[in-house]
């Protein structure tokens, strides 16, 4: 291969250049990653809460638990437009002990009156779907398998108590994958034991509800039917999934924007780089340009030269950054997937596009001392030594 | 191809009142040519001597279309050259012309068969017809077992012979050598001038060799003797006795 030869004509020089490129590549991979995991949890939410509310009490968000009346379920079904109130137990799988990335482990206890209305698809790897009456069996979601060490049919603690594993969800890249769903009263059970003294003697686990998912008619927005929620039950507000994406959607967007940019940055000082190489090379083979035009190269054929090149150190760069990105990625997922939380998502987009992003940078870091070098005067360039 | 030159087409080279001046500084010029005129016969070997900063080499590169004349013109083989438009240069110099260089002038970091496949290439050959020709070349040369060295691992004389192969690579009206033996020795000088004229002999092509071995010069048909930016002395002119002797 006379290219690489001729990349390689400076060993240390180009695998410093290429180094350059790779960390630049394993940056935008590593962040990007973390980007793209946010975002497809987020696209997930935005999907699940597609045609629903999320109705809660007071004003604070969705997830954080705090506890409700069950009594609450018949006044959000009878607002115009709710075709179900679901009741639902949110909780932690286990009491988070650091600031966590993403989104933790879920318990989600669920009364199932909104099964067979639900419009977001879910399909089991293995075994079955939670029915009325189950009682201490339970679904686990992808990324917790290894965690809890499920298998279907086998019996596993949660929080204290032996469940057995009826289902297990296929990977769905969002919300889900982190969740174990068990029965309304299991989950009323469990949560009924975390609160304080205080709360526990007054309240009866199978009074409390951390949320209500209220299942909204085609013909009804889900916007409104929220805002009807919130104005006509005293106590209570809901979120529509326009809500839902403002506040949750925008946050993570600003934040995967940021990092992403954080990643691009430290790849375009791999491309300076390659200005610096290519500017290099090309004055060390001043003589060599003045030879190929006096045998015959257009200046159209230089150029190609010199960014084939220059495009050769952006392509070896960018896929060992690809290779070292997604080795780190998987390590640091596997490590995270003991405590379940996998940070990282290489998706093939995010793969292509940075190793395409390298491979223009190094055309466009080659460009300049190509289009100078196609420029040189044959004669001058001849007497160069 | 010939029809544009009234002049006779036996003439492969023809260099009308050519001058040559380099700027340096505000009104300070180098004339590294004055007036130079000559003929050059298709198929012949012209010698061109002169001492140092005589204009040789500026002279050279001007019909070679590497570089261009501050006045007069140069004709191809009944084409005028020395006013095409740049676009058109890189074709003329890889189908018409072949360069030898003083020096080093291979790519180091190609193959003696892709140096001289190179300027194929450049023609417009595709690399398997372009490595095919450059074969037969190196075998024509003597180095059909030294195509995959590169220039570091061939001697001198051995890069002489790769650099002629790929002057003849395209089959060129011409070959232009600046000094192509100055840095051999006697033998090896005298090996490349009998291979050149090998060349000369069985395929026609012209030779036009700027040097300073009067060895060298004795085995071409056609000597010019230049000074100071102009011809001082030209055999061809002597034979028919037609024009000037200068000085
Ligand atoms: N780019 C340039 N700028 C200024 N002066 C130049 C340039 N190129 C050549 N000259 C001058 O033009 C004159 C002729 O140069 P040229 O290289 O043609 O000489 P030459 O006969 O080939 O000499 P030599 O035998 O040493 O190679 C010299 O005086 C040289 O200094
Ligand atoms: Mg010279």
């Amino acid at each position: 291969m006379r290219l690489l030869r001729n990349v390689f004509r400076r060993k240390v020089r180009s695998i410093l250049t290429i180094l350059g490129i790779v960390i630049g590549v394993f940056a935008l991979i590593a962040m990007g990653s973390m980007a793209e995991k946010l975002t497809l949890l987020v696209d997930g939410g935005i999907e699940y809460y597609k045609d629903k509310a999320i109705v809660s009490e007071g004003g604070g968000m969705a997830f954080m638990a705090s506890p409700m009346s069950k009594d609450r379920i018949k006044e959000v079904e009878s607002i115009d437009g709710v075709k179900v109130a679901q009741a639902e137990i949110n909780m932690l799988l286990e009491d988070l002990e650091a600031v966590n990335f993403g989104q933790p482990p879920m318990i989600v206890g669920t009364d199932l009156r909104g099964q067979e209305y639900e419009s977001f698809e879910i399909t089991f790897a293995k075994g079955r779907d939670l029915k009325e009456g189950d009682h201490k069996k339970v679904i686990v979601g992808s990324d917790l398998v290894n965690k809890l060490d499920a298998k279907v049919g086998k019996r596993i603690k949660i929080r204290g108590e032996k469940f057995e594993v009826i289902g297990i969800l296929e990977k769905t890249l969002t919300g889900p994958d982190l969740t174990v769903v068990m029965s309304l009263a299991d989950a009323q059970e469990l949560y009924h034991k975390t609160l304080p003294d205080v709360l526990r003697k007054e309240l009866k686990a199978e009074d409390l509800v951390t949320g209500i998912t209220a299942f909204v008619d085609e013909d009804h927005d889900p916007d409104k039917v929220a805002k009807t929620i919130g104005k006509e039950i005293e106590g209570l507000s809901a979120m529509g999934p326009k809500a839902f994406q403002d506040q949750i959607g925008s946050a993570v967007g600003v934040f995967s924007a940021i990092i992403t940019l954080i990643g691009l940055v430290a790849l375009m000082v791999g491309g300076l780089s390659v200005v610096n190489t290519m500017s290099m090379s090309i004055a060390e083979r001043t003589k060599e340009i003045g030879i190929r035009k006096a045998i015959g190269a257009s200046s159209f054929k230089i150029i190609r030269q010199f960014l084939m090149e220059s495009g050769v150190i952006g392509i070896i760069g960018g896929l060992i950054g690809l290779g070292l990105g997604i080795a780190f990625t998987s390590v640091a997922n596997a490590a995270g997937n003991e405590s379940g939380t996998a940070l990282f998502l290489v998706t093939p987009r995010l793969a292509i596009s940075a190793v395409l992003f390298a491979l223009i940078l190094g055309i466009i870091g080659g460009f300049f001392p190509a289009w100078r070098a196609s420029r040189l005067n044959p004669v001058e360039a001849l007497r160069y030594e | 191809m010939s029809d544009a030159m009234e002049g006779n087409l036996n003439q492969i080279v023809e260099v009308i009142d050519l001058h040559k001046s380099y700027r340096l500084g505000k009104n300070n010029f180098v004339h590294a040519l004055r007036g130079t005129s000559l003929s050059i016969k298709k198929g012949g070997m012209t010698a061109i001597m002169g001492p140092s900063g005589s204009g040789k080499s500026t002279l050279m590169h001007i019909i070679g279309s590497l570089d261009t004349p501050s006045k007069g013109e140069v004709w191809l083989a009944g084409n005028r050259i020395d006013n095409l438009p740049k676009k058109k240069l890189p074709k003329l110099r890889a189908s018409k012309m072949g360069f030898i260089f003083q020096g080093f002038n291979l790519i180091p970091t190609l193959t003696a068969l892709e140096n001289v496949a190179l300027a194929a290439e450049y023609k417009g050959l595709s690399r398997k017809e372009s490595a095919k020709l450059a074969r037969e070349r190196l075998d024509v040369v003597g180095l059909g077992d030294r195509i995959r060295h590169r220039q570091s691992e061939l001697s001198g004389g051995e890069q002489h012979r790769v650099a002629i192969a790929r002057a003849l690579v395209n089959k060129p009206d011409i070959v232009l050598g600046d000094e192509p033996t100055g840095d051999l020795d006697t033998e090896t000088s005298r090996e490349i001038i009998q291979m050149m004229k090998e060349v000369n002999m069985t395929t026609g092509t012209t030779f036009v060799l700027v040097t300073h071995d009067p060895e060298v010069a004795d085995s071409c048909d056609h000597q010019i003797q230049m000074r100071d930016g102009s011809i001082v002395d030209d055999s061809a002119s002597k034979i028919d006795g037609s024009t000037k002797t200068l000085s």
